[in-house]
């Protein structure tokens, strides 16, 4: 079932939560919705399941307007951050809560009630629980418990409040890794809320980045990555290091330091702010002719395979960089011997004065 | 464990005072009541006016409780499930019955429902008496009890929050269903200790009920305004009986209320 959501609109007294909206999901993706705390995308979502009313604007489901329809008649699945399970039901009567409170008609049998609920719990991998109580539970199981409930009704939306949010660092990759498997199961079109970018990143077919009740940028994680459409979305998707200096069409300079680039006259003269993302370049033993950026390494971080190197500016800049380095070659360039460092850029973020992105350049 | 001398002084001197102030006292009821050994007490106990106040205390009872349970109920929903205007001054008007005198609640039923008062003009033509009669002392004694039940759900239902209701809806139960499978069971513990000071308060009330029952003997004497009128009367062994049955009354309330909290903790 696809979703489509149009010019929603939401205020909360003088604070306005989501300023016109619109989202296009297709059938069966997988969509994350990437903001930070306050960005609206729980609003958002509640107001697609129905809790939550817009001022403004539709929202439809296959084309058919649900913008009026009550939240009890949507058929939504939905999974809440803090879980929601009912205290007082086990596991097999919290999953089957749904099932049972079907008209007479629809109902299935008690039999094919029971054996919904097994299925569903080997689904989620939680086949023995069935007659523990939620306070029973550890916090993955009851999350896992809470998607098993959601599923229960065979939705075809499925939506997820930061459905990892409560969990450790651990259990929150594993989950999310079976999520993504899950979703490839059965045949279900969802979107969940996270601010968690890398989250969004593995699990979503599509991220949507929100930032104070607008959609900055709505496109495949790589997309969004490598082509971010605004300064807000380059900033949220990872840690950036910001060189600040002058431009003058050819050289961009910062005290000792100079960067060869060709803008091709996209950057006009004067003060040009480069984001450089910490993956995105190289530590030398000697400057390049395009490249001349001294640095000094502060401290390290290894982490398998990738050490994390602040750098502080020599004779430049005032604040510490931070680069990702291949540790391979981290350890081939024997940084403790040698006299001088130098940062090559690979690539570069131009943030013109105004604060629009400019082109991605390299020094050359 | 205390460890200082100061300490355990303390503790005693607690003890003294609860002894002092509440249990001598309840003790020296039932002794006064027994004074003049079983005899008197059986007779106070089977005459008609102790049985009609008995009758009286219990009916008043029986309908403010349940009409408490629901107000109680409705307003904690009312509160905790919906932002509106006006909301907290909602909840600071349902502690008007806690913070008034209930001679001041009685007086002000009497001025607005009593012959000479506002609406008493207009119940009389149309042949209705609420004062002075079972039906004014219901109401004031709904009034200075209806705080209790809403008073003890809404800290518990602001803390449990709408989230498994919202998730109920979601999968499809009406709002009867989602307090009945949901809400409900939530807090039925909270709700049972809400009803039992709320019958704890409806059948000790004593000055609302004196103001508007115009203490008609066998008629509109309820248990508390019984033992004032026998006590007037210097009948001992009677007013002592009708105390002690009161205090039992009360005891037993306390007893469940223990039993209660000690479920809700487990």
């Amino acid at each position: 079932m696809s979703i489509q959501v149009e010019n929603i609109r939401k205020s909360f007294g003088a604070f306005t939560a989501l300023h016109d909206i619109s989202l296009d999901v297709p059938t069966n993706q997988l969509v994350g919705l990437l903001g930070p705390s306050g960005s609206g995308k729980t609003t958002l979502l509640r107001i697609i399941a129905g809790l939550e009313r817009a001022d403004g604007g539709r929202v439809l489901f296959n084309n058919e307007d649900v913008t009026h329809l009550d939240a009890r008649r949507r058929r939504v699945g939905f999974v809440f951050q803090q879980y929601a399970l009912f205290r007082h039901l086990t596991v097999a009567d919290n999953i089957a809560f749904g099932l049972r409170l079907l008209p007479r008609a629809e109902r299935p049998s008690r039999r094919d009630i029971r054996d919904r609920v097994r299925e569903l719990l080997s689904l989620v991998q939680l086949d023995n629980l069935a007659g523990r109580y939620p306070a029973q539970l550890s916090g993955g199981q009851k999350q896992r418990v809470a998607l098993a409930r959601a599923l229960a009704l065979k939705p075809e939306v499925l939506l997820l409040d930061e459905p990892f949010g409560a969990l450790d660092a651990k259990v929150r990759k594993d989950l999310r890794r079976w999520l993504r498997r899950l979703h490839e199961q059965i045949s279900v079109t969802s979107i969940f809320v996270t601010h968690d970018q890398e989250e969004a990143m593995e699990v979503s077919d599509k991220v949507v980045v929100m930032s104070q009740g607008r959609v900055e940028q709505m496109g495949s994680p790589l997309q969004v990555y490598e082509q971010p459409a605004s300064r807000f979305v380059f900033d949220f998707l990872g840690h950036i290091n910001s060189l600040e200096g002058l431009y003058d069409g050819h050289n961009w300079r910062s005290g000792d330091a100079f960067l060869r680039l060709d803008t091709q006259g996209a950057c006009p003269d004067g003060a040009l702010t480069l984001y450089l993302r910490p993956h995105e370049a190289e530590l030398a033993a000697a400057p390049t002719e395009a490249a001349h950026l001294p640095v000094r390494v502060a401290g390290r971080s290894v982490f398998g395979g990738t050490v994390t190197v602040e750098l502080e500016p020599q004779g430049w800049g005032a604040e510490v960089l931070e680069v990702e380095l291949d540790r391979v070659r981290w350890d081939a360039l024997q940084p403790d011997r040698q006299p001088a460092l130098y940062l090559l850029p690979r690539r570069l973020q131009t943030v013109t004065c105004d604060g629009d992105l400019g082109p991605q350049v390299a020094p050359a | 464990m205390p460890r200082y001398a100061h300490q355990w002084l303390l503790i005693a001197a607690a003890f003294a005072t609860v002894i002092l102030m509440l249990v001598l006292p309840l003790l020296l009821i039932l002794h006064q009541a027994f004074a003049h050994g079983l005899a008197p007490v059986m007779e106070a106990l089977t005459s008609n006016d102790m049985g009609h106040a008995i009758r009286l205390t219990v009916v008043v009872a029986l309908i403010t409780v349940p009409v408490n349970l629901v107000f109680g109920i409705l307003l904690a929903w009312c509160v905790t499930r919906f932002e509106f205007r006006g909301r907290k001054l909602l909840t600071t008007l349902i502690d008007i019955p806690f913070a008034m005198s209930p001679v001041v609640a009685g007086l002000c039923y009497l001025v607005v429902y009593g012959s000479q008062g506002l609406l008493g003009g207009w119940l009389a033509d149309i042949d209705v008496q609420l004062m002075f009669a079972l039906p004014g002392m219901v109401m004031v004694t709904i009034f200075v009890s209806c705080p209790y039940v809403a008073r003890v759900l809404i800290p518990l239902m602001q803390s449990q929050g709408p989230e498994e209701e919202e998730a109920a809806v979601l999968m499809g139960a009406s709002g009867w269903q989602v307090f009945w499978y949901v809400t409900l069971p939530k807090i039925r513990w909270a709700l049972l200790y809400g009803v039992i000071l709320t019958n704890a308060r409806a059948v000790g009330e004593f000055g609302a009920v004196s103001v508007v029952s115009g203490l008609i003997r066998g008629e509109t004497l309820t248990l508390p305004l019984l033992i004032q009128m026998l006590h007037e009367d210097y009948n001992t062994v009677g007013a002592f009986t009708a105390a002690g049955l009161l205090a039992a009354m009360a005891l037993v309330t306390l007893l469940l209320k223990t039993v209660l909290e000690w479920r809700q903790r487990v």
